[in-house]
């Protein structure tokens, strides 16, 4: 009796040691400040969704989590062998890649396959998932839109039917004919919401598909109540990396390989994601240690930073890090330039002198300064040029045409004709009064907006009227070049100048072009750029298409948005990619300390 | 009895078709278009048009409203336009954790309110009365959001008493743990126009002579408030406790989305701001049928609490 609990005492104190040495789990707490819509990747538009798939999902490419501008590198797949010709693309899955487990596999491993991308790519072609990305491919790849147009007619899309522009010969090999070359295909397939999912899967849950998402990315769903909290797990499947990426001359970066490099990925063991609408519930979260990173928290910027961006010493003193970049986005304030709005006459519309200098005049008058400084209260940088930082083709070297003077403004709407009437405000050169409508939605920061430039057009002596409308209903205006004047935002698709500069090309009024510039000649630079890979000559035309923009004034770009992300001490490895949607396969998480 | 509620019952009809009108045409007058939200930052007339007649909203509205009437006759909403969740999916998930909170919140603050009232109107007229009065004006002036903001900063933040926000898995962790600063705000808030409503139903019934009959009689002051002045004035108060429910289930959404409940509050603003037809129709053809029988059921309470009461 005795030896036996003797040995049971020793075997207990053995073990314990180690119970009481295991590790605690390292779980990255974040939040989000809206609600996700669900994880089928060619199902979701908005950004957090994306955020989820991409730590779920594999893409055949994805990027250099320290290159700067963004770099593609090998992912699911080897970089893309392309043809002489630009319109064929090869890619060579990689071998032994495996889903994680689900009901849907029937108890068998299931491995990531060519037929899984092409699979994917057609679901962005099917009428039914109404994807909001379809655009990416949309008559790229040879017979899918053929496929789409059928489906349409007949209610059903043929997933089995050959097409010419996606062949899978082997298991591992995802051949992609394109309709004309596009330079930035390999992009495209960086994308989150192009990533690979098993048929199987999709065919399972049906419907429910966006609740069940199955990857064979660093991390699965391991518990979701919607729009509340998001649970991930590792991915047990996951083949891993191991973190080794250049950190150049970046001190930052240099801090963060010093502690990253040669770390398998994921280093951490999940990540919960809490939606927290409210700023001070995020605010008062993070300063408690509830949450480990904090991505914007733009309205108490001022409470923990300082006007030269930096942290406050207090926030120094705890070790709160803070991560600096400038998001991939332009914001601008765009006319319509089409003659009539509706059927009413425009009076900012058109390519007369005329109204090219009332354009300019209400350019030179809006105080982008007063935008930055009170709206984003400090945490904005002024665009100069349609590109934003960070997005190839930027020119850091180029600098606006249009400045602010509300004094040669008026001088400039003097020589044109606008001539102030009894009420204090300009009428046209016509003599008929002149109204510019600016379009809104009913929210707090757009009501900032509406007086910003309602003093700004005071200021020059031209009557403004704001209509509201529902952000649907903004949209819907915008598309149906119905809305006369108003500010919008544009973010990063893929990381090239390309897709900044196609919001001002002709051919996209009705989808992307919400000014309704159709100026033959920007529209032939940019068909041109589209032709050639980046480098000097396609900046030339991307210089020569923003001159002849500012010129005829069909913008005025105003700023692009500073992030500041918080992390706590225990953070470590974290940097905002300016592409990439979340960098949680790339971070660690120290022990935290005891309070 | 039954005459009556199948009486009342059958005046449900053109209340509910009163509603669905109502809804059906200020969705489609002011609601906004959900197929250029649905589209994505890119998209092509014909995608646009391809979104709106997957949704139905390219039908005729005759069309469109005799399919919203055989929704609600059949009780099925169908998918949210925006997550494709099942709408009934969508209540039966979210309904838990708002009567989580909601139901501990009616109770504490119907209960301390109804103590208080009758406190106040016993001494009626004294300085505590008036004090009280004071305070419940000033209190019933402040808006939810600074008790929001400030019961968070100071118990949560500063004190740490509370999680500043969060919902678990478990029943008990989340009534316990997550929902008891949200009840605290919500019983603040209600508190103070509770006291002042019910008051007044106490100093109601303390005057009547039946009040004075039973003190004549040398009945205890406590008999006489807690048996008779209690019981008397509960119908009102009953009343007023049972339609602040249907309206609170979809009006929390502050109280939700600052303490990161996921309730139907939060969701119905979520839905609007989606332009998301399908739960924005189903919650507020299922609160104002929540409201009717409410109302129902309160009238039959009433006989319940006072057989005098003559259901007509």
């Amino acid at each position: 009796m005795w030896p036996a609990a003797r040995s049971l005492a020793i075997i207990a104190l053995l073990a314990a040691p180690a119970a009481w040495a295991q590790p605690e789990a390292k779980i990255l707490r974040v939040t989000f400040q809206a609600a996700e819509t669900g994880f089928d990747p060619a199902r979701v538009h908005d950004y957090y969704s994306s955020m989820i798939i991409e730590a779920i999902y594999d893409t055949l490419l994805t990027y250099d989590y320290l290159a700067r501008p963004a770099k593609l590198v090998p992912n699911a797949a080897a970089m893309p062998e392309v043809s002489a010709d630009g319109r064929t693309y090869i890619f060579r899955i990689r071998r032994g890649i495996y889903f994680a487990d689900d009901p849907a596999f029937k108890g068998r491993k299931r491995e990531l396959t060519a037929q899984d991308f092409a699979y994917s790519i057609r679901r962005f072609y099917d009428p039914k998932n109404r994807s909001p990305y379809a655009f990416l491919f949309t008559g790229k790849i040879v017979g899918l839109d053929e496929l789409a147009a059928r489906a349409k007619k007949s209610g059903r899309f043929e997933y089995d039917t050959p097409v010419a522009g996606l062949q899978t010969p082997d298991p591992y090999t995802l051949v992609i004919r394109l309709n004309q070359p596009d330079v930035n295909f390999g992009y495209v397939l960086a994308f989150p919401l192009t990533a690979g999912v098993a048929r199987e899967v999709i065919e399972a849950y049906g419907d429910e598909s966006p609740s069940h998402p199955v990857g064979s990315g660093p991390f699965l769903l391991k518990r979701y109540v919607r729009s509340s909290k998001i649970v991930l797990a590792r991915n047990p499947s996951y083949r891993g990396k191991i973190w080794d990426f250049d950190p150049g001359d970046n001190a930052r970066f240099k801090q963060i390989a010093e502690r990253m490099q040669g770390k398998r990925l994921p280093a951490i063991d999940g990540v919960e994601i809490s939606i927290m609408e409210e700023t001070q519930s995020r605010w008062l979260a993070f300063q408690r240690a509830e949450t480990d990173i904090e991505y914007q928290l733009w309205e108490v910027a001022p409470t923990y930073m300082t006007d030269d961006g930096r942290l406050k010493p207090e926030f120094v003193r705890r070790g709160i890090q803070l991560d600096r970049t400038v998001d991939p986005e332009v914001i601008y304030l765009f006319y319509n330039m089409q003659d009539k709005v509706g059927d009413a006459p425009n009076p900012v519309g058109g390519f007369s002198k005329e109204r090219i200098a009332l354009r300019r005049a209400i350019a030179m008058s809006y105080n982008i300064d007063d935008q930055i400084r009170i709206i984003r209260k400090g945490q904005a940088v002024r665009a100069q040029y349609p590109i934003p930082p960070g997005v190839g083709g930027y020119d850091p070297q180029y600098t606006s045409l249009i400045p602010y003077d509300p004094r040669a403004a008026n001088a400039l709407l003097d020589r044109y004709g606008y001539k102030k009437g009894s009420d204090g405000y300009r009428r046209q050169p016509n003599g008929e009064p002149l109204v510019i409508r600016y379009t809104s939605t009913p929210t707090e920061r757009d009501r900032q907006f509406d007086e910003l430039t309602k003093r700004s057009l005071d200021s020059i002596g031209i009557h403004m009227e704001i209509q509201k409308e529902r952000f649907p209903e903004y949209l819907k205006a915008q598309k149906q070049c119905r809305v006369m004047m108003g500010h919008q935002a544009w973010i990063a698709d893929y990381p090239d100048g390309d897709n900044f500069m196609q919001l001002l090309y002709g051919p996209n009024i009705h989808e992307s072009n919400n000014a309704c510039y159709d100026s033959p000649e920007f529209n032939r630079r940019y068909e041109r750029s589209r032709q050639l890979h980046p480098g000097p000559e396609r900046e030339r035309l991307y210089h020569e298409m923003t001159r002849l923009m500012e010129t005829e004034t069909a913008w005025l770009l105003t700023d692009s948005r500073v992030r500041n992300s918080l992390q706590q001490p225990w953070v470590v490895g974290f940097t905002k990619h300016p592409v990439m949607h979340d960098e949680w396969l790339y971070i660690d998480l120290e022990p935290k300390p005891a309070y | 009895m039954l005459a009556y509620t199948l009486r009342r019952l059958w005046q449900f009809v053109p209340t509910l078709a009163g509603v669905i009108l109502l809804v059906f045409f200020l969705f489609n007058w002011v609601g906004g278009d959900p197929a250029y939200l649905l589209a994505g930052k890119i998209s092509s007339p014909e995608m646009i048009a391809n979104i709106r007649r997957q949704l139905g909203v390219d039908e005729p509205y005759a069309v469109q409203l005799w399919i919203f009437v055989k929704q609600v006759l059949s009780g099925d909403f169908g998918a949210s336009w925006s997550t494709n969740e099942r709408v009934a999916e969508i209540f039966a998930t979210r309904l838990g954790p708002s009567l989580t909170v909601l139901v501990p919140l009616l109770v504490i603050s119907t209960l301390l309110g109804m103590a208080a009232a009758m406190l106040v109107a016993y001494v009626r007229g004294s300085l505590t009365d008036r004090a009280v009065m004071v305070a419940c004006t000033m209190g019933q002036s402040i808006s939810i959001l600074v008790y929001i903001l400030v019961f968070q900063y100071v118990f949560a933040y500063q004190l740490g008493w509370f999680p500043v926000q969060g919902w678990g898995v478990a029943f008990m962790d989340n009534l316990l743990r997550y929902s008891v600063l949200a009840i605290i705000v919500g019983v603040a808030v209600s508190l103070a126009p509770d006291i002042r409503l019910y008051r007044t139903f106490f100093l109601d019934e303390i005057n009547q002579d039946y009040v004075r009959t039973a003190r004549a009689k040398g009945m205890s002051e406590t008999r006489v408030m807690w048996v008779h002045v209690l019981r008397n004035a509960a119908i009102p108060i009953v009343t007023n406790v049972l339609l602040q429910l249907p309206g609170l289930l979809a009006g929390a959404f502050l109280i939700e989305r600052f303490f990161g409940i996921p309730g139907i509050g939060r969701e119905v603003i979520l839905a609007v701001e989606r332009s998301d037809f399908p739960i924005i129709k189903a919650v507020t053809v299922y609160v104002a049928i929540a409201t009717m029988m409410v109302n129902l059921l309160a009238d039959l309470l009433y006989k319940a609490i006072d057989p005098r009461v003559q259901l007509k």
